[in-house]
């Protein structure tokens, strides 16, 4: 079955990935290591919805899309008064 | 019989697509509600960087390891478990089913753990416990484990939610058809991933990022 092998290499990548966030930590990469552990994290998130989730089809890409939208003017207004 | 639960729909695949739209509307709303906690988060960090910083070690970091580890495994599961109810197996399905709901309550224990852990440290700000933290800047790393405690209780509450409606839909396993079985597990499955990429995020920024 090859839709098995599909979510066991997607769940390997998901701990591989969980792995490598909590090495990365006792690293001093300055400011970096925020942005690598928040793009890591945003990939297993991608990684979840698309093999998991099964995110397909237009509308829940638009019910996505529209969340998004709305956490950006929720996040955007907020720091771009601070 | 066309195998629906609503008589608005005609056919199973309709009412399948109706509801997976339906519950990505509602993980959407749900985006909202810890979007907006996280962004307290994100701005009381900028203000006090080095009290969170210095607050933050103080949890543990392989118990939260070890749970993102626990919490990515059920998801796991819960996909094996939409994958067998699509190929109608549904025996296995159930034990996929078993197996999540089974780490979800492995995840709260040792969730339960950490929480003793800090409150026998006197850091649970909470119900009145005595805050005693020797580090500096106390005043803003109790704001910080009040957020702390916030944010996990309500993931861990959400946690709680995901597995009662996965014993309620083995419970009612049985006398269900085949089309509504499968419409639950993947109704379920959605809100059991959203959870996971809740925790996904809370995990880096509450555990790692000031390190």
């Amino acid at each position: 079955m090859s839709e098995l092998r599909k979510l066991t290499f997607g769940y390997l990548g998901l701990l591989a990935l969980l792995a490598l966030t909590v090495g990365s930590s006792f690293v001093a990469l300055g400011g970096f290591n925020v942005a690598l552990n928040l793009a890591i994290a945003a990939a297993k998130a991608i990684l979840i919805a698309m093999l998991f989730m099964h995110l397909t089809g237009t509308l829940p890409r638009l019910a996505v899309a529209a969340a998004g939208l709305w956490l950006v003017i929720l996040f955007g207004l907020t720091l771009i008064g601070r | 019989m066309s195998g629906t639960e609503s008589v608005a729909f005609d056919t199973p695949q309709r009412e399948r697509r109706a509801d997976t739209f339906a519950m990505w509307v509602f993980i959407g709303s749900e985006a909202m509600l810890f979007g907006a906690i996280f962004l307290v988060f994100l701005v009381a960090h900028i203000d006090f960087g080095p009290a969170f910083a210095a607050a933050s070690k103080r949890l543990s970091l392989p118990l939260g390891t070890l749970n993102t580890a626990v919490l990515i495994t059920s998801s796991f599961t819960m996909a094996l478990a939409h994958m067998l109810a699509l190929h109608r197996r549904w025996r296995p399905t159930i034990w996929a089913l078993v197996a999540t709901a089974a780490l979800g309550v492995c995840f709260l224990i040792v969730k339960g753990i950490e929480y003793g852990k800090e409150i026998s440290e006197g850091l649970a700000p909470l119900l009145g416990l005595p805050f005693r933290y020797a580090g500096p800047d106390p005043v803003h790393a109790e704001f910080f484990f009040g957020l702390y405690f916030t944010m996990t209780s309500l993931h861990a509450l959400h946690l709680i939610g995901g597995i009662v409606v996965i014993a309620g839909m083995i419970a009612l396993w049985r006398p269900s058809g085949p089309a509504n079985r499968l419409r639950r597990v993947v109704a379920v499955g959605l809100y059991w991933h959203f959870v996971d990429i809740i925790w996904v995020f809370m995990f880096p920024v509450l555990y790692l990022i000031n390190r």
